[in-house]
C-alpha cells in the first residue's frame, strides 16, 4: 500500500512546518508523495502560488514525489507545462502535475481574478471540462517537445541543438492554440505524472488524460468506475474536521485494512489542521522504500516514451 | 564624502549568444546543480542578485529552429523559487513579460517568491509584442505595438494594488479584475521592479515605476549620457535621484597580466561567434540566405534585403535601418582589413571589462564613481563556474577600496539596494 498526504498551500501554518527540516525529513522518510493543493483566487485565502512552493520544497526535500495543484483553465498551459519540467529537473524525477478542477463559487471567483479574456473558456462545468482537457494535452505534448537527445553541442556542425529533434506541437483546441516547442528541455521523467482530484459528483470521464487519480474522500464508490485506467488513491481524513468521508482511527491496522478497499492502489492522508496533526501522523506511519528512483518508478508507472519518436524506426 | 557603493548583479550565462557552450568547462544550462553552483558563488560574493532572462519561444533563423546558440531554460519564477531555498542573502530577479501574462496570477506568484525568499524577490518587467511569441499562448498576438507600454504601466499598478493584500479591484483600458489576496504585506513591501526598455516610453515608465533601470549603455561616455537622461526624469514623479538604480549589462574577460586578459578576451569572443554564428548575425542585418559566404572571407556586395518579413524572430536586439547598418559595417571591415567573423565579432560584442582583477575592479569603480552607472549586471561567458574566478579575485578588490560590502548588511533585495 502507498501512503500520500495532502496538504493545501494556504493552510494557515503551513509554510512554517514546511521550513522545519526535521519535519520534511520525517515527511521523505514516509510518503511516497504529496499534493499541495491550490487556493487561486479563493477570496482572502488564496495563499502562496503551489507550483511555486512545490519547487521551493523541491530544493529541499530528497525523495518524496510533489505534485501541486494547478488551476489549469486560468492559467497559460504553456507556462503550466515549463513548471512542471522545471518541478521534475529541481527534484531529478519527483514530479507531477495535480490538474485541479476549481467547483462551486471557484470557477466564477477565479474568473472575476483573472478578468474576461479571449482564449479563457467561460466558467461553467461543460466548458470547463473540456478547457482541462485540452490544457493537459498541450501541457504533456510540450513535455514531448524536445527529445531526451536534443542537446547536442557538436562542435564539427557548430550547433548546440539539434532542430530535428525539437517539435513543434501545433496544438488546436476549441479557444486556443498553442504552436511549441516548450523553452524547457524535457523534463527527466519525460513525463511527470499527471493525476487528477475527483469528487462523488465528478464526471469520471475527465480522468482520462491523467495516469493518477485522488478520490475524495467521499467519492470512494467511484473507484471500481475507474478500473483498469489510472492507479486510484482514495482520501483518507486525519485529526477533526466536519468534512465526512473515510477518517483515520490512528491505528496501522485500520490503515491497512482501508488500503485493501476494491480499486484502490493507495491512500492519501489529509490532515485537517497539518500544524496539530501532521507531526503525530507522520510518526505514526511506516517507512518507505529509501532511494526507489523517480516518481514513475515508485509509482510502478513505466518510462514514458517521446511521442515524436517512431519505434519502429 | 562617502564613496558611492557598487551593486553587483549576475545574469545566469543560459540562452544568449554570449554564452560558450564549446569550451570543455561548460556545464549544463539547465541541471538545478548549475544553478545551485551559480548562485552559491555569487552569494559568496556578496552579489546583489541573481538575473534571469527570458525569451518565450525558441529562436527562428530563416523560419527554422536556431541551432547554434544555447537553447532551453528552465521557468523562471520556478527556477527561481527553487533557488530560495537553497540560498539566504542573494536577490533573485526574473524577466517577466506584462503581455502574456495577466496581473493576478503573475502577481501571485511574484508575491509567493517575495513571501518564501523572505523579501528577495525582483521583477524585470519586459513588453513583448507580438504574433512571434503570442503563438505559445491562450490570447495569441493581442496586443499592438503603440499599447505594449500602456499595458505594462496599468500590469504594475494592478500587481502593486494585489501585493497590498485584501481587496483589490482594477477596471483600465486593459483589465477588469477584482478579487482578495491573502498574501499582503510582503516582506518587502513589493518586488523589486527593474526595467529594460530603451526607448522614450520605456525610460518614462522607469523613471515613473521602476526601482532599477537594466540598461545596454555601459561604456562611459554613453553611460553618463543615459544616466543623466533618466535621472532627470525623476523629479517629474516627484522621487530622488537615488529612487532609480541604473544598471548597464557588461562582460568580463580576467588574467594574471593585462596581456594574458586581452588573449582570453579574444578567445572568449572568438567561442561567443563561430563561423557559423557570424554569418547568422549578419544575416539578421542583410535579411537574406547568406550560408554560401565564407565566414572568414569578405562582407556580401549585395545590399540587405529591406522589403521582406524579418529573418530572425525571437531576439530582444533589432536592427531596424538595415542599410545605413550594412554600410557602417562595410566601412569598418574595409577600413580595417576584417573578415566577416571579425567584423561580427567587433560589431556585436557589449562591454568587456578585461584586465587584471585590479584592473577591472578599479574599472568597475570608475563608471560608478563617474555617475556612468550604479553598477552591473555581469555576465559569465560559461555556466556554472563562470563566477569563481571573480568572486575569489575580483570581489575583494572591490571590498578593499570600500566600495563593495564586506557582508551582506540586509535580508532583503531593497535592503541590498539602498543599503548606504
Ligand atoms: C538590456 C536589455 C535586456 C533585455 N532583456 C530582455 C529579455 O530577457 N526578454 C525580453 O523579452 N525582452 C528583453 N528586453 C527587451 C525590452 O524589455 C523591451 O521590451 C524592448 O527593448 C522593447 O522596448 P523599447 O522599445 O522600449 O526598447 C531587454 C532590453 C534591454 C535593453
Amino acid at each position: 500500500m502507498r501512503i500520500a498526504l495532502g496538504l493545501e498551500a494556504a493552510q494557515p501554518g503551513l509554510l512554517p512546518l514546511l521550513a522545519d527540516p526535521g519535519l520534511l525529513a520525517a515527511i521523505d522518510a514516509t510518503a511516497e508523495l504529496l499534493t499541495l493543493a491550490d487556493g487561486f483566487a479563493q477570496p482572502g485565502a488564496d495563499g502562496p502560488d503551489a507550483l511555486l512552493l512545490a519547487n521551493w520544497l523541491g530544493a529541499r526535500s530528497r525523495q518524496v514525489g510533489i505534485l501541486p495543484g494547478v488551476a489549469v483553465n486560468f492559467l497559460e498551459p504553456f507556462h503550466v507545462s515549463t513548471g512542471i519540467a522545471t518541478l521534475d529537473h529541481v527534484t531529478e524525477g519527483r514530479a507531477g502535475l495535480l490538474v485541479q478542477p476549481l467547483r462551486g463559487a471557484r470557477p466564477a471567483q477565479a474568473r472575476r481574478a483573472i478578468g474576461p479574456l479571449p482564449g479563457f473558456p467561460e466558467p461553467e462545468a461543460a466548458a470547463l471540462a473540456a478547457d482541462t482537457a485540452e490544457a493537459i494535452a498541450v501541457i504533456r505534448a510540450l513535455w514531448d517537445s524536445w527529445q531526451d537527445d536534443a542537446i547536442i553541442r557538436d562542435p564539427v556542425s557548430q550547433r548546440f541543438v539539434d532542430a530535428e529533434r525539437l517539435h513543434y506541437i501545433r496544438f488546436q483546441g476549441q479557444r486556443f492554440s498553442v504552436l511549441g516547442p516548450s523553452i524547457t528541455p524535457r523534463p527527466p521523467q519525460g513525463q511527470p505524472v499527471v493525476a487528477i482530484d475527483l469528487q462523488a459528483s465528478d464526471d469520471p470521464a475527465q480522468a482520462a488524460g491523467a495516469e493518477l487519480v485522488f478520490l475524495g474522500a467521499e467519492a470512494t464508490a467511484l473507484a471500481p468506475a475507474l478500473r483498469g485506467a489510472p492507479l486510484v488513491f482514495a482520501d483518507v481524513l486525519v485529526g477533526d474536521s466536519a468534512r465526512p468521508g473515510l477518517r483515520w482511527d490512528g491505528s496501522a491496522g485500520q490503515l491497512a485494512a482501508l488500503g485493501r478497499l476494491p480499486g484502490v492502489a493507495g491512500l492519501r492522508l489529509v490532515p485537517a489542521d497539518p500544524a496539530r496533526d501532521l507531526a503525530p501522523l507522520l510518526a505514526a506511519l511506516p517507512p518507505v522504500r529509501p532511494g526507489a528512483g523517480s516518481l514513475r518508478q515508485r509509482l510502478g508507472l513505466p518510462p514514458a516514451p517521446n511521442r515524436n519518436i517512431n519505434v519502429a524506426a | 564624502m562617502a564613496k558611492k557603493q557598487v551593486i553587483l548583479g549576475a545574469q545566469f550565462p543560459g540562452v544568449n549568444n554570449f554564452t560558450v557552450w564549446s569550451d570543455p568547462a561548460a556545464g549544463s544550462q539547465i541541471a538545478f546543480s548549475s544553478f545551485r553552483h551559480f548562485a552559491e558563488t555569487v552569494e559568496r560574493g556578496k552579489f546583489d542578485f541573481i538575473f534571469l532572462a527570458e525569451g518565450l519561444r525558441l529562436r527562428e533563423q530563416k523560419g527554422r529552429l536556431h541551432e547554434l546558440d544555447v537553447a532551453g531554460r528552465p521557468n523562471t519564477l520556478a527556477v527561481l523559487t527553487a533557488l530560495a531555498a537553497v540560498t539566504q542573502h542573494v536577490g533573485l530577479v526574473g524577466t517577466l513579460t506584462t503581455t502574456f501574462n495577466e496581473p493576478y496570477p503573475l502577481a501571485r506568484q511574484l508575491a509567493t517568491l517575495d513571501l518564501l525568499s523572505g523579501g528577495r524577490a525582483g521583477w524585470n518587467f519586459v513588453t513583448s509584442p507580438g504574433a512571434f511569441t503570442g503563438a505559445n499562448f491562450r490570447r495569441g498576438d493581442h496586443l499592438p505595438h503603440a499599447q505594449r507600454y500602456e499595458r505594462a504601466r496599468e500590469f504594475v499598478e494592478a500587481a502593486r494594488q494585489i501585493w497590498r493584500g485584501g481587496d483589490f479591484a482594477v477596471l483600465s483600458r486593459h483589465f477588469d479584475i477584482a478579487g482578495r489576496s491573502g498574501l499582503g504585506p510582503l516582506p518587502q513591501g513589493a518586488p523589486v521592479l527593474v526595467q529594460a526598455g530603451e526607448s522614450d516610453a520605456g525610460r518614462e515608465l522607469a523613471a515613473s515605476h521602476a526601482d532599477v533601470i537594466y540598461s545596454r549603455h555601459s561604456e562611459l561616455e554613453a553611460g553618463r549620457a543615459f544616466y543623466a537622461d533618466v535621472k532627470g526624469r525623476l523629479a517629474r514623479y516627484g522621487r530622488r535621484p537615488d529612487a532609480l538604480k541604473i544598471l548597464p549589462g557588461a562582460n568580463f574577460a580576467l588574467g594574471d597580466t593585462e596581456a594574458e586578459a586581452r588573449d582570453k578576451a579574444a578567445q572568449i569572443r572568438l567561442q561567443q561567434v563561430s563561423p557559423r554564428s557570424a554569418i547568422t548575425f549578419l544575416e539578421q542585418v542583410w535579411n537574406r540566405d547568406l550560408s554560401a559566404y565564407d565566414a572568414e572571407g569578405p562582407l556580401p556586395a549585395i545590399d540587405p534585403d529591406v522589403e521582406a518579413d524579418a529573418l530572425s524572430q525571437g531576439r530582444a536586439m533589432r536592427y531596424d535601418d538595415r542599410l545605413a547598418t550594412a554600410r557602417k559595417w562595410r566601412e569598418i571591415a574595409e577600413r580595417d582589413g576584417l573578415s566577416i567573423r571579425q567584423l561580427v565579432i567587433r560589431v556585436t560584442g557589449r562591454k568587456q571589462f578585461t584586465g587584471t582583477p585590479q584592473a577591472v575592479a578599479l574599472e568597475i569603480e570608475r563608471h560608478v564613481q563617474e555617475d556612468a552607472a550604479d553598477g552591473f549586471v555581469l555576465a559569465p561567458h560559461l555556466t556554472p563556474g563562470g563566477f569563481d574566478e571573480f568572486v575569489a579575485k575580483v570581489v575583494p578588490v572591490l571590498q578593499d577600496r570600500g566600495v563593495f560590502r564586506r557582508d551582506y548588511a540586509a535580508s532583503t533585495l531593497r535592503g541590498h539596494l539602498w543599503a548606504a
